[in-house]
């Protein structure tokens, strides 16, 4: 009966050892707990492989199937890239609270697990909120910096207003529907009247804050400049995520009848994500400012696979979630590396950086060139597989309005890249020389972009097996 | 009383809570405008459950309000922090960053 929750009950178990490790080891010798997380996360992720994981739980009402697991993978890779990059980072800067950073990490992974697998309203609530609440912790993390602080009230007042409106959501919905189990009732007649047309829009409301699409990106950029970086690259990936997977699951499989309402919201919110993200991101002086504009037009191109309202949009999402997850996290990993030589997050300590750190740099190029979409990295593919799928559901002016702002993108990435590699700069010229957590991780992110931008094929074949969970379109018990 | 008088009156709460977050410049003041917020949605669903017969709306009420506690703790703990490092619990005061 609970094998569907073996990741869940694994993570649990693990998540006890760590805290109970934490309060006996001592103060200094507390580096072994990242490495046991990350130890922790493989396992996991070894264990998610097999069979034997998928099925459904509490009667129907908790689902793992083969779009629940492949995200699942996607978070515990996300974490664990998290992990390796913040464990020289949690040494030198918060020394004594590793324990906590590690395990409010780990809660955040357990609530976007649980809150994936969901088709019961409540049960996506509390995974939902397992998964914010440490969120707004970590964002604090930096608690003698105001500017951490300060993101950290930010994103705890757009979450807690958001969760709010989740809530009134879910009673409208359950107002419209009589029940809040979805699998039980799919084809719900009763949805077509006004107030499912507004439990539709205030659950958009509440999903849009947690991936940080349009009205609801205030938070983004202040949140990302304050909190720890590498926590950044995490907080940047897997709960975009796992707002998409709930997003995904909730509109195919519960508000189907209500498809051509909601693609129509969703073509404007991409629109309007990919315009507001590209264009903000243009004046931006800090890398991690920069990243976080950048980040909010890759939600835009994102939705476009919901927009599309199709299982080959779909397909195409998980995809643009694989190859954002490796260029995105890897940047900030590499905003993290240069932070930690240069003590500063402004473009200008980029400048001639291809002498001081040749790697890093080409790791760094790499990933620009994957955000950017060039030929032949993950992220060429990536946008040419959503802009399709968009462009065969009929929205010819959106691929060409999405077109023309990735050539707007190039110009702030290529920016960065320039003072990497062209601007003459009169500053330091000492080597930098990186932390191995750090290089390992950002080595696993450039191996990824570049092979998967090689052989995309491997991505689409999983893609389209995690899509196909809708496909046995009838997910109704009785 | 029928189903759609609770609902308006959940609306205009949950509206009044909306004005106080927007509005309120003490953050204490804001977390009280997020707490009105959820008593909002939490009426809606207390209401449909006892609407339609069904327990499901009390048991999310429920939940929601121990999950709410939760929340609320951390912002006061957020708040106690920016109170410390700011020296001000004027919500527009911290505004360090911008743009």
């Amino acid at each position: 009966m609970f094998k569907p929750l073996t990741l869940e009950i694994a993570l649990t178990v693990g998540m006890f050892g760590i805290f109970l490790l934490d309060l006996f080891l001592d103060r200094h010798k507390k580096r072994v707990l990242g490495i046991f997380t990350l130890l922790l996360l493989i396992v996991i992720l070894g264990i998610s492989i097999s069979k034997s994981v998928y099925g459904t739980a509490f009667s129907g009402t908790f689902v793992s199937d083969s779009f629940a697991v492949t995200l699942k993978q996607l978070f515990l890779i996300a974490t664990g890239l998290a992990v390796l990059g913040s464990i020289s980072h949690t040494e030198k800067l918060l020394i004594g609270r590793e324990g906590e950073y590690y395990l409010l990490l780990l809660f955040s992974l357990l609530g976007m697990m649980i809150t994936v697998s969901a088709r019961e309203l409540l049960l996506l609530f509390v995974g939902f909120e397992l998964m914010s609440i440490p969120l707004y912790v970590l964002s604090g993390f930096d608690k003698g910096n105001p500017r951490s602080v300060e993101g950290a009230l930010k994103i705890f007042l757009f979450g807690t207003v958001s969760s709010a409106l989740l809530l009134l959501g879910i009673g409208i919905f359950f107002a419209a529907t009589g029940t809040t189990a979805w699998h039980t009732t799919r084809a719900l007649d009763e949805l077509n009247d006004p107030l499912g047309t507004l439990a539709l829009i205030i659950l958009l409301a509440g999903f849009g804050f947690k991936i940080a699409a349009f009205p609801f990106q205030f938070w983004v950029p202040d949140t990302y400049e304050g909190a720890p970086t590498p926590f950044v690259a995490f907080l940047s990936v897997a709960p975009k995520v796992a707002g998409f997977g709930i997003l995904f699951r909730f509109f195919f499989e519960a508000l189907e009848p209500l498809a051509s309402t909601w693609t129509l919201y969703a073509i404007w919110l991409a629109a309007l994500t990919m315009i507001v993200g590209n264009l903000l991101a243009l004046p931006q002086r800090n890398i991690k400012r920069l990243l976080a504009y950048s980040g909010i037009a890759h939600i835009g191109y994102m939705l476009l696979g919901l927009a599309s309202g199709s299982k080959f949009g779909l397909e195409m999402s998980v995809f643009y979630f694989v190859a954002y997850l490796f260029s995105n996290m890897g940047a900030f990993l590499v905003a993290e590396a240069v932070h930690r030589a240069t003590g500063s997050d402004d473009l200008d300590s980029y400048t001639r950086l291809y002498r001081r750190a040749p790697f890093l740099s080409l790791a760094m190029l790499v990933f620009l060139l994957s955000l950017g979409g060039i030929p032949f990295v993950i992220g060429f593919w990536a946008k040419l597989y959503i802009f399709l799928a968009a462009a065969e559901a009929g929205y010819i002016f959106i691929v060409l309005l999405g077109a023309l702002l990735t050539v707007v993108a190039l110009f702030y990435y290529l920016n960065v890249a320039r003072k990497m590699y062209i601007d003459e700069g009169s500053g330091e010229n000492s080597f930098i020389s990186l932390p191995f957590d750090l290089s390992i991780s950002i080595g696993i992110c450039t191996l990824a972009v570049v092979l998967l931008g090689l052989y995309p094929k491997g991505i689409v074949w999983i893609a389209i097996k995690a899509i196909s969970a809708f496909g046995q379109s009838n997910p109704i018990i009785h | 009383m029928n189903f759609y008088s609770i609902l308006w009156v959940a609306f205009l709460v949950f509206s009044i809570g909306l004005f106080g977050v927007l509005s309120r410049r003490h953050l204490v003041g804001v977390i009280m405008g997020i707490e009105l917020m959820f008593n909002a949605a939490n009426l809606v669903l207390v209401a449909i459950g006892w609407a339609y017969g069904v327990l499901t709306g009390q048991i999310i009420a429920l939940f929601a309000i121990a999950i709410t506690v939760a929340e609320v703790a951390v912002g006061l703990a957020l708040f106690l922090l920016i109170e410390r490092v700011r020296k001000t619990v004027q919500a527009d005061e911290v505004s360090l960053m911008k743009g």
